[in-house]
């Protein structure tokens, strides 16, 4: 046993300590890492890369949206999945906020405070972000869901074990299971309908056109044109999650 | 060389190969291609039915409709908006005549109030003034509390589409 110890004596400890270190250091400095870039990256392929854009001064909060999603994709009728809603926040003069989604807007929305004690108000449509590094899928224990090479975040739904692990690691509450199924369900920014040349059902449906999707990588597709022109924000940023969903007129009270 | 390394190896070898035969089997078809996944469930997911047809279908039988439609507040309303939708509608509606169509392939009619109000009652969260900077529309709002016309007859309220066309309101 006392040979054992004296093998590795202080001072060689601290030599070789010092060598891996230092080398570190040196490696390091050839390639910086840039938290930014690594946050911004986007894949390297040319094909498409989906985007999404919200402009809330446009929403109205006709709720068409969630009802076109639900009538497209078969989501059940419960007042409690969803795969795109709309909230109404309500920031009063007292400095409470309000949020509210009866039937995740499919309904209509009724004011619920008198307008003297609202200092602001307005409606937030929600669906899912698209994250491309979307802890959604990376928790995932069977490898059923995923990001598809255009970035949209999907579920296989043979695979899904219906484990739950991705409905709670959505930090946007955007996933649910379907009670019939026994599966994970999610928003699939309507696949079978880009397939076939047809915008989403919400974005066809949204009557004020506050809803914009497109290709992130064409420089002069509509999604770039609405991130050029307006302050966006995605939402829950130091998540970096890599969400894809831009907010114009984003406030913090939002989340 | 040891025994016990060689019984090792042994064993290691025994356990690779079987994991490897067991993968060949158990692995589904196409996954991993793409990443760790099943590259055809893509595919699966793009196959699902389409309910919502889109507004150059509607026109290409309703074409009356969509001209008087360019000319009102409601010319950037697609048509499914407000009838729901119409894919059925549009792929096999072409084959009845006119008053022989089935219950279930006709579309939505929105003559309810509440169907108006959804848009158009007054709400502090819909904005007023002015809507949209490039071309000044603004949603008309009404307090549908208000705003109402009682029929004589039937001492109730009158429906919106009573007044206001909704093609051409």
């Amino acid at each position: 046993m006392k040979e054992d110890k004296s093998k590795i004596s202080r001072r060689n400890f601290f030599k070789k300590g010092a060598i891996i270190t230092g080398g570190i250091a040196v490696a390091s400095a050839f390639t910086p890492f840039d938290a930014v870039l690594f946050a911004t990256e986007r894949p390297k392929g040319k094909g498409k890369w989906y985007g999404i854009g919200i402009d809330i001064n446009k929403c109205i909060g006709c709720g068409n949206c969630a009802k076109a999603c639900k009538l497209e994709n078969n989501v059940p009728e419960e007042p409690f999945y969803f795969r795109s809603w709309v909230e109404q926040y309500t920031i009063k003069k007292d400095g409470s906020i309000i949020v509210e989604s009866p039937n995740g807007g499919i309904d209509g929305f009724k004011q619920s405070v008198p307008d003297e004690e609202i200092y602001k108000s307005f409606f937030v449509p929600k669906m899912c972000n698209h994250c491309a590094k979307s802890p959604c899928t990376q928790v995932c224990p069977v490898g059923a869901t995923f990001e598809s090479p255009e970035g949209i975040v999907l579920i296989d739904e043979k695979y899904c074990i219906g484990c739950r692990y991705c409905v709670q690691a959505c930090p946007y509450g955007c996933r649910f299971v379907n009670p019939a199924k026994g599966t994970a369900e999610k928003c699939t920014l309507c696949i079978h309908r880009l397939k076939k040349g047809l915008q989403p059902a919400c974005f066809e449906i949204c009557p004020t056109e506050a809803r914009i999707f497109g290709d992130l990588n064409d420089p002069d597709s509509k999604i770039n044109y609405f991130l050029k022109n307006h302050n966006c924000m995605v939402l829950k940023p130091h998540l970096n999650t890599g969400s894809k969903l831009f907010y114009n007129a984003l406030t913090s009270e939002v989340r | 060389m040891y025994q016990h390394i060689k019984r090792l190896i042994l064993a290691f070898a025994i356990f690779i190969t079987l994991f490897l035969v067991a993968r060949y089997f158990l692995k589904p078809k196409s996954f991993g291609e793409l990443g760790h996944y099943r590259a055809l469930a893509i595919e699966e997911n793009a196959m699902k039915e389409l309910h919502y047809a889109g507004s150059e279908n509607c026109s290409k039988c309703h074409d009356s409709i969509r001209a008087e439609k360019a000319e009102g507040l409601h010319s950037k309303l697609k048509c499914e908006v407000c009838h729901g939708p119409g894919y059925k509608h549009a792929k096999f509606a072409g084959q009845f005549t006119n008053g022989e169509l089935p219950d279930s392939l006709k579309l939505h009619k929105p003559i309810e109030r509440k169907e108006c109000a959804k848009c158009h009652q007054i709400n502090a969260a819909r904005i007023k003034i002015q809507f949209d900077t490039i071309d000044n529309s603004v949603i008309k709002q009404i307090d549908a509390m208000k705003h109402k016309l009682m029929s004589k007859k039937t001492k109730k309220e009158q429906k919106c589409i009573k007044c206001h066309n909704p093609h051409q309101p």
